[in-house]
């Protein structure tokens, strides 16, 4: 009798427990199908969270596709200009292991100046421009508009005169960040002599 | 007296008002040679607008204001210019003070747009510390309504007495001012808050009151306390009115002025005479005579503080601005601004270096003390740790630095140092993820602008093959390639919506915000609409090439 009672509730169970799921595996099928999405989001995160320099530095055309690319599964550190603050990032955002920068990191903002005399107007340099940041036409000379240049490098390789330098970008005055001398760390042996008037808050 | 109202915290340091407040105002000495840096305000730095040599006279503009906020810059001494560089200007005085003012304004009988004007020619900007330009302030009232005036005279840092001294020599004239920027902006009241240290100020006040007109105007006495002068706290012990975090005072329907501003308010309205000079106070145990002068803008704080007879030898630091709040001059070799209110030359016994700074023990003595309610403690470690994103968390940019918490600090630690520096660090990754955000829409609109130029190149040689194929009919069937006329539907109506979202999206933060740049969100536009144009032209070609498979 009871082994009968057992069985049934058992087979119950076991009915209810498979109707629920193929229920709610119906209803989320049906969800993801009525309300997909055509984009990625997680492409979109890891997208914001690239330099949009566009430089190609990662073998991807664009930071779009690189972003593209990390999230099939590729490697984080392929991003000089992000430098190691990316790919901490990065790292963070995807529950990954940050690795060491595969490359050289850039020491500085940098941006690209036409040295304007030696030009010849070959627009080759404008058609490798990936933001649009260099104006100019055929046998004219060209410039780079300073504010709109990433630092990308790709203006080089395509000049046949190399007439082109990459600059560091000067801050404009109100970007100024006042140089603060630490004057210890957090173990208190560590300390430095504070600097005379280095703290002046206190009477 | 004082109300009921009030912030938490605060703090009781020295005052040493007495060096400064005893000497009368008088005028600093002709300075010879001015050296005028073109960013004396908050906002954009001004462009220079004369040529070296030119002959300049007092209030001759010299430097226009540049974009939204910034604020025009005058010669403060008649004379010649010497030099104009990406960062000051100088000129070269001929010591006869000849004046250019503008027409005097009769400003009861004035239009509001008349007065704005003139503030703004004039180069009127916050005395009080920020160098806010008044005009743009006194613009506010597009988009808020102001139901008080207050004039903010608490001046709560030791040492300093600029706006005790204005109070006591002007009082008439700044409650005038008062009732200018109150007509700009419609307020029903005037407050006065004033600090109890201040009798002599008090006393003048009072007596100047019945025959200010036409809005009333109301003296609020506080009690001493550092720092009531801070705008939000002074609000909330005047009014009890809350200002929101990182809100303006106007979102509580308040402006706040310096007794200075509403000075040089009055004199470029009713004299036509431009921000050309300023009270500083000179004070310190360094100086022999110490005091208030008028100090003509640009001249040399060595020069300044020399003709008041610094002792070279005693002299450990000059500080430009309060003890508090202000910094620390590496050189003498530099001008007094707009926004210069203070120098301090202070000996090693009056303001000792900070000794050693140690460790934090969690005494929670900077709590108690923060008038903004913070935890400065877990911002100091978030900001030893530079964990930008929980100090934002925790509030980091309602800090105003007033320093009461490394005042307090038993162990000596510097934390406002810390918090401008991650202030300064957090402002610039903003700066630049706006820029990596404005790179990226341009790349995307150039890769959309190529997809376009494909499209139509595409289109074009299709249109040609199919002219040359005509004669010879139904060769061009081996045109196998299958063509997703359905994918490109799809496509196309993405596009179009992607083009409604956009122009959407333009207009309605083109409404909500007139003044933001629109760049960006222009960009979009354009690229969805190259989009469009792109996905059309593919359309059109798969539609085209359909009915001939179809007939094949």
């Amino acid at each position: 009798m009871s082994d009968t009672f057992d069985a049934l509730s058992m087979l119950s169970a076991v009915a209810v427990l498979t109707g629920l799921g193929l229920g709610f595996g119906a209803l989320l099928g049906v969800v993801s199908e009525r309300f997909k999405r055509e984009d990625n989001p997680l492409v979109e995160r890891i997208d914001a969270l690239l330099p949009q320099t566009q430089c190609g530095q990662c073998g991807y055309p664009g930071c779009r596709p690189y972003a593209e690319a990390i999230n099939q599964g590729d490697a984080l550190n392929k991003c000089p200009p992000g430098g190691e603050a990316t790919i901490h990032a990065l790292a963070d955002l995807l529950g990954r292991e940050p690795e060491p920068l595969d490359g050289e990191a850039q020491s500085e903002a940098k941006v690209a100046f036409i040295r304007e005399d030696e030009c010849i107007g070959c627009t080759k340099c404008i058609q490798a421009c990936p933001v649009d940041a260099i104006i100019g036409a055929a046998k004219l000379m060209h410039t780079v508009i300073e504010d709109e240049c990433t630092g990308c490098d790709l203006c080089l390789e395509p000049c046949p005169v190399d007439c082109i330098d990459m600059l560091p970008r000067t801050a404009p005055l109100h970007q100024w960040q006042p140089v603060f001398a630490h004057s210890a760390g957090l173990i208190a042996s560590d300390r430095q002599p504070v600097l005379g008037g280095a703290h002046v808050e206190r009477l | 007296m004082s109300s009921a109202f009030d912030f938490p915290g605060g703090i009781y340091p020295p005052e040493r008002k007495q060096r400064s407040n005893q000497a009368a105002l008088v005028s600093a000495p002709l300075p010879m040679r001015v050296t005028l840096p073109l960013q004396q305000h908050s906002g954009q730095a001004s462009t220079p607008c004369v040529a070296v040599g030119e002959q300049v006279y007092v209030g001759s503009i010299i430097a226009r204001r540049e974009g939204m906020i910034s604020s025009n810059l005058h010669a403060s001494i008649s004379g010649v210019i010497a030099a104009v560089s990406a960062s000051h200007i100088i000129i070269e005085g001929d010591g006869q003070d000849t004046w250019q003012r503008l027409p005097s304004l009769d400003w009861p009988h004035s239009a509001p747009a008349e007065l704005l004007e003139r503030l703004n020619e004039s180069g009127i900007v916050g005395l009080g510390g920020a160098g806010f330009p008044t005009s743009v302030k006194a613009r506010v009232v597009e988009q808020h309504v102001i139901h008080t005036l207050v004039i903010n005279a608490a001046e709560c840092e030791p040492y300093i007495t600029a706006d005790d001294l204005t109070l006591r020599h002007h009082p008439t004239e700044v409650l005038e001012g008062a009732q200018i920027l109150a007509k700009l902006c419609g307020a029903q009241q005037i407050l006065i808050g004033i600090e109890d240290n201040k009798p002599e100020a008090i006393k003048a006040l009072n007596k100047a009151l019945p025959n200010s007109q036409p809005v009333p105007v109301a003296l609020k006495v506080v009690a001493t306390r550092y720092p009531s002068g801070g705008e939000r706290q002074l609000i909330k012990r005047l009014l009890n009115l809350n200002v929101p975090s990182g809100g303006l005072p106007a979102d509580v329907g308040v402006l706040c002025h310096n007794p200075g501003t509403l000075l040089a308010a009055l004199q470029a309205v009713r004299d036509g005479q431009p921000l050309v000079s300023r009270v500083v106070t000179l004070t310190g145990e360094a100086l022999t005579q110490p005091g208030n002068r008028w100090v003509r803008l640009g001249t040399s704080v060595k020069e300044l503080l020399t003709q008041a007879g610094l002792d070279q030898t005693s002299v450990a630091q000059v500080i430009q601005g309060g003890p508090m709040m202000g910094t620390p001059l590496l050189t003498l070799d530099t001008p007094v601004t707009k926004l210069t209110n203070c120098l301090i030359a202070a000996t090693i016994a009056e303001l000792p270096p900070a000794p050693a700074e140690s460790p934090c023990i969690r005494c929670g003595e900077c709590e108690s003390v923060c008038p903004v309610a913070l935890l400065p403690q877990q911002l100091h470690w978030y900001a030893r740790a530079k964990d930008d994103a929980k100090m934002e968390r925790y509030h980091l940019f309602d800090c105003i630095e007033c320093g009461a918490c490394s005042y307090v600090c038993p162990s000596h630690i510097p934390l406002v140092e810390d918090y401008r520096e991650a202030k300064g660090r957090i402002r610039l990754q903003r700066i630049e993820s706006v820029k990596a955000e404005h790179a990226k829409h341009r790349f995307e609109f150039r890769q959309a602008r190529l997809a376009r130029e494909e499209a139509e190149k595409q289109a074009r040689r299709e249109a040609r093959q199919a002219q040359n194929r005509r004669p010879h009919s139904h060769a061009s069937t081996e045109n196998s390639e299958k063509v997703d006329l359905r994918g490109l539907r799809i496509a196309h109506a993405a596009a179009k919506a992607s083009v409604k979202k956009a122009e959407k999206t333009l207009a309605r933060v083109a409404q909500e915000d007139p003044k933001q740049p629109l760049d960006d969100l222009e960009m979009q536009l354009a690229t969805a609409q190259e989009n469009l144009r792109a996905t059309e032209l593919q359309l059109a070609q798969a539609r085209e090439q359909q009915p001939s498979k179809e007939s094949s």
